[in-house]
């Protein structure tokens, strides 16, 4: 592998890298598509459903998922993580760390065999914490590649595995891996993650198990998901009462993300759509600033939802304290009144936490990061564009968006590394861009 | 009635299927029993392996496929899971990994067809499941194996408008080495976007980002220019488009053609329509609009703001104190609020770019002129981009007075009183709903966007219009930029609402899409086309009559016992496979490849002849009066 050479190498195996990866590769290009979880598929994999059409998130992943992974032109790592790329002489090094999943992938037929050997469970990172996993799993049902993965932190040693493992994959001594390989060009599909549940300390979501990331009753609601049904953390009570509270981590200078998020109005909302599917007596309340459904059919969607019966009130939440009987009670400003405060109680509260960025430009690309932390687009016209030579970018590595605009900002990257690359084939100089760019998102 | 065992002796290989039963992880087995669907078309000749898994899409349940394949010798399978819309081709390609012809493959929908349509109905859906599955199975007694359809195409693109979609678009695919065709109607080059003083977040001219993707345009041997010129027909299939173009006839002067454009016939392989949008008119005496001539659109704003000199904002020859700003206008409308539209339909969706536009040129005005008082009529505000949250940071801290309307109460726009020509009435829902009175010297629509009329070029290309009047993608997530046409591209805001970065994004994804399809000399059809068999057709001629396709039906000559005989013959390119021919051979001479009538009859008798658990139907097959 190591100092191995592609046309592209596509860094992180989201809806958008899987996309860049396979626009690049029906052009012929060879791709390296690179991601450091122990499968591709990124957030949207793990979704339940999706808005505003409401199709099953995970078969509309799946089918681009398995096109990638067995398209002739690309190779895909997981459990592979880059931690930096260069770009200097009209070559791109990305530099790779291979982590230890402890099993050989070249053995491992998927049997899951060592999975139900092991003895040891933790809160499954799939399920959001929320079920559990062997120590040793293959991460989900419908993960690729269909491989075992061996988890350090919960692993006591036991050798449960090692017996049961029908074709001798499990190595207890594997290691890391640091390795480099070059590239004419490099696409950053890194994503985004939401920033900490707590980090509202008025919310106090430290101090209630009840008061839930967006990402966990993603999983409650999938129909293949953790319990079955949705049911509260702490005491596994059917909720009757949903707040859902919106830009819970954007919109907020106190917090450093002033900008907004984008797509948790719109993923609210069909949360609300389908807990009233799921629980059709509870009552579901969304306390928001801005609804901002503008995408193409997202106003009609909004609409849908509050002829549902879903309560939209423009409010501000001041604090949420745990009260008895697990439930909480919310200080809400009602702007609709003038700002009167009032209390209100439910059983289960949902924060829309802010999406950040996971891929920090300053280090990894040696490149200063826009005003909000995501890669700057320096060009007004070539828009999926670092500012480094050979380097493009797309989907939420550019700010948050939701998957549509993803989808489509990625076919746009595969496009400008595809022209960057035939242009350079051609003996042009496709680095040699306007000079003085300006940055709006900089200044 | 229950011929099915009979007709499978008539298969030359034996079949040996494999039946597939998806649970869709819940989405199909909480109504479905797929337990109970697999064990019994087991029952069914020919099935040698029937399975359920939680999800076939995924990696484990293709493999499985593929591995039984190998394993159990299976030369056909049938997948009962989702729309074949969504994996057919999943599976078809899964067959093909296991060493079988793809066409060898069946796909049933029992989610959208089944567990979803009759959720109140578990037993129903089962047995409907069973009977579809059935079906299936016996038309797969008489599936053969078909191969695509390979035809040469031409490595070169239409782009229809030269708006900032389409320049992007013609630029980047012709870096590729993709020969484009840039074709718009307008004499000049660059759409709405040229028309726009200052855009956000650049605050660039818009002549500024135009006048850069033109001069590329134009540099570029492989770009060919046509202004001033119309499209007038549409003909062929993805790789060998045959289009016709013309000029245009300028608006008003009809028979007067604009600029020497001439009639001109071009062969493309792909088609992107970058057609852009239009603004959305207000009615008369809408938010006062052609009542009062202090009532204007946010185009001609943006010009006057960036017309203004140094001391301040003039409108007919008035200076400009109090500035308003009505969000939504054409957007976000309420059946029995708002009058409809033309087609009798109101604009319910939200245009996207209005509310940053508005804030943005709120805050510039503030800016040039800090004493202007600026007063901004909304619903929600929208700014969700990049940096456009930081124009409502800045709008508030500049001043900017905020209103906040409901939009079945939308604000009135009447005469107004102590020297102000007009003012704004509103219940305030940041104030209890108060009602509340701005008086203004002016009053600027934040008008939406709306298709554009394009009904010549719509029924030139046969495209889909949602109930929004956009161009239609095919699916929104798997296939955001394609149409229902193959080979039809949607760039920019002919598709939605959008920014100028959303529109150059989707115009280079689009020819993203363009360049894999025109990657290779040639392209590839699915090959459920009618084939003619020579040696049957009687050369009656009954079925041109039938074929709507131009060229896809064509008579030929042959020699038949020392005479010159005329038959029919397919265009594979042109045939669409609709099957109109096929019912009035009167010697079945013409079939479908993929569709014979044969497979139709096998399938009914495969509904009909379907194993049932005997315990949920028994209702059901006495009212059938069938025994078993
Ligand atoms: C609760 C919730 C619900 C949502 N619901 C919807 C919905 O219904 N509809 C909709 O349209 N959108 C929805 N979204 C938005 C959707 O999740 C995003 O649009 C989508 O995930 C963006 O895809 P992406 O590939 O850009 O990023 P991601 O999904 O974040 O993928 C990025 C990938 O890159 C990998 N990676 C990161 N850094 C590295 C590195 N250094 N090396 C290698 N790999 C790396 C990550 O592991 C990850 O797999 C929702 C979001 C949330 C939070
Ligand atoms: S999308 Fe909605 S909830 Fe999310 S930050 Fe923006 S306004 Fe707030
Ligand atoms: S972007 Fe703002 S002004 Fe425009 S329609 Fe949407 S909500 Fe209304």
């Amino acid at each position: 592998m190591q100092g191995a050479n592609f046309d592209v190498v596509v860094v992180g195996g989201g809806i958008s890298g899987i996309q860049a990866a396979l626009d690049l590769a029906d052009q012929d290009h060879k791709v390296l598509l690179v991601e450091r979880a122990a499968s591709i598929g990124g957030k949207m994999i793990s979704l339940s459903k999706t808005f505003p059409t409401l199709d099953c998130s995970s078969c509309i992943t799946t089918p681009k998922m398995s096109a990638a992974f067995h398209h002739r032109n690309i190779q895909v790592w997981t459990s592979t993580e880059v931690e930096r790329v260069e770009s200097r002489d009209g070559v791109r090094k990305v530099h790779l760390r291979k982590h230890p999943t402890y099993v050989d992938n070249s053995l491992c037929i998927g049997c899951r065999l060592c999975e139900y050997a092991c003895p040891v469970e933790y809160p499954d990172p799939f399920e959001e914490g929320l079920g559990a996993q062997r120590a040793i799993a293959v991460p989900f049902t419908n993960a690729l590649p269909q491989k075992a993965v061996l988890n350090p932190r919960y692993c006591i040693a036991c050798g449960a595995c090692i017996k049961a493992c029908p074709t001798d994959a499990v190595r207890f001594d594997q290691e890391e891996e640091r390795l480099t390989v070059e590239a004419g060009a490099v696409v950053l599909t890194t994503g985004f993650v939401l920033n900490a549940l707590e980090l509202k300390r008025e919310y106090n979501a430290a101090r209630s198990a009840n008061i839930i990331s967006p990402l966990q009753l993603e999983r409650l609601l999938a129909p293949h998901g953790p319990y079955g049904r949705v049911l509260r953390p702490s005491d596994g009570k059917v909720p009757g009462n949903v707040a859902f509270v919106l830009c819970a981590g954007s919109r907020d200078q106190s917090i450093g993300v002033p900008y907004c998020s984008r797509f948790c109005c719109m993923y609210s909302i069909k949360q609300a759509m389908l807990l009233s599917g799921a629980l059709p007596t509870a009552e579901l309340t969304i306390y928001y600033m801005d609804i901002r459904a503008f995408g193409k059919g997202h106003e009609q969607f909004y609409q849908n939802a509050k002829a549902m019966g879903i309560q939209f009130v423009k409010a501000k939440v001041a604090s949420i304290e745990p009260v008895t009987g697990d439930d909480l009670s919310l200080r809400v400003e009602l702007e609709e009144e003038g700002g009167r405060v009032a209390e209100r109680r439910h059983d289960l509260v949902v924060l829309a936490q802010g999406a950040i960025p996971v891929f920090e430009p300053s280090k990894a690309l040696n490149t200063p990061a826009a005003e909000d932390g995501f890669l700057r687009q320096p060009d007004p016209v070539r828009i999926t564009w670092t500012g480094v030579e050979g380097v493009f970018a797309a989907g939420c590595a550019l700010g948050p968006k939701d998957i549509v605009d993803s989808i489509v900002e990625a076919g746009a990257a595969a496009m400008e590394a595809s022209r960057f690359l035939a242009l350079r084939a051609a003996g042009g100089s496709p680095g040699k861009e306007p000079d003085q760019l300006t940055n709006p998102i900089e200044t | 009635m229950i011929r099915g065992s009979a007709q499978v002796e008539s298969v030359a290989s034996e079949p040996r299927i494999g039946v597939y039963v998806c649970r869709c992880g819940g989405n199909i087995s909480d109504v479905i029993d797929t337990e109970k669907v697999a064990e019994t078309i087991k029952l069914v000749p020919g099935v040698r392996v029937s399975k359920v898994h939680s999800f076939m899409c995924s990696e484990p349940g293709q493999a499985m496929i593929a591995e039984d394949i190998k394993k159990e010798q299976l030369n056909r399978v049938v997948v009962a899971s989702c729309s074949p819309f969504l994996h057919e081709l999943t599976f078809r390609v899964a067959v093909r990994r296991g060493g079988l012809n793809p066409y060898l493959y069946e796909h049933v929908n029992i989610r959208e067809q089944g567990s979803w349509a009759h959720h109140g109905d578990p037993e129903g859906a089962t047995v409907k499941a069973i009977r579809l599955v059935a079906a299936a199975v016996h038309r797969l007694y008489h599936a053969e194996p078909l191969e695509q359809i390979r035809l040469p195409s031409h490595r070169r693109a239409l782009v229809i408008g030269g708006g900032i979609a389409g320049l992007k678009a013609a630029v980047d695919l012709a870096a590729k080495g993709v020969g484009v065709v840039l074709v718009e109607r307008e004499p000049e080059l660059g759409g709405r976007v040229l028309g726009l003083a200052r855009l956000f977040p650049t605050d660039d001219s818009g002549r500024a980002q135009i006048d850069r993707l033109v001069r590329e345009v134009c540099n570029n041997p492989n770009i060919e220019v046509l202004t001033g010129t119309v499209i007038k027909g549409v003909s062929g299939f993805l790789g060998n488009y045959d289009i016709a173009v013309g000029p245009a006839l300028a608006a008003g002067a009809a028979g007067v053609d604009v600029g020497g454009a001439k009639d001109k016939k071009l062969s493309v392989g792909a088609i992107i329509v970058a057609t852009g949008h239009d603004y959305y008119r207000p009615s008369l005496g809408e938010y006062g609009f052609k009542r009062y001539t202090q009532v204007v659109t946010m185009p001609e704003f943006i010009d006057l703001l960036a017309g203004a000199s140094g001391d301040g904002i003039q409108w007919n020859g008035q200076r400009i104190h109090r500035i308003g700003f009505m969000h939504c206008v054409g957007s976000r409308q309420i059946e029995g609020i708002h009058p409809p539209q033309g087609d009798g339909k109101v604009n319910d969706y939200c245009s996207r770019v209005c509310c940053t536009t508005v804030l943005h040129q709120a805050v510039h005005a503030k800016r040039r002129f800090p004493n202007l008082a600026v007063f901004d009529f909304h619903q929600d505000i929208r700014t969700y981009g990049r940096l456009h949250e930081d124009y409502y940071r800045r709008a508030s801290e500049a001043g900017v007075i905020f209103f906040r309307f409901h939009g079945d109460d939308p604000p009135l726009v009447e005469e107004g009183v102590d020297g102000f020509p007009i003012q704004v009435r509103l219940k305030d829902w940041l104030t209890w709903g108060e009602e509340v009175v701005v008086p203004l010297d002016l009053l600027v629509l934040a008008v939406g966007m709306v298709a554009r009329d394009n009904r010549e070029l719509v029924n030139l290309l046969k495209l889909p219009t949602g109930a929004d009047r956009f161009f239609q993608e095919v699916h929104p997530k798997l296939r955001p930029v394609e149409t229902s046409v193959n080979g039809i591209l949607l760039a920019g805001s002919a598709q939605a609402p959008m920014t100028i970065e959303e529109t150059l994004a989707s115009a280079s994804a689009a020819a993203s899409k363009a360049a894999c399809l025109l990657a290779h000399d040639s392209v590839e059809l699915e090959p459920f086309k009618a084939r003619v068999d020579a040696d049957k057709c009687i050369g009656c001629g009954l079925c041109f009559p039938e074929c709507a396709y131009e060229g896809a039906l064509v008579r030929t000559s042959v020699e038949r016992e020392g005479k010159t005989v005329t038959l029919a013959k397919v265009n594979p390119g042109l045939c669409v496979g609709c099957g109109a021919c096929v019912p009035v051979c009167p010697t079945r001479a013409i079939d479908l490849q993929g569709w014979t009538l044969n497979q139709f009859e096998a399938m009914v008798d495969g509904l009909l002849s379907a194993p049932l658990p005997s315990k949920e139907v028994t209702s059901e097959s006495s009212s059938h009066g069938q025994t078993h």
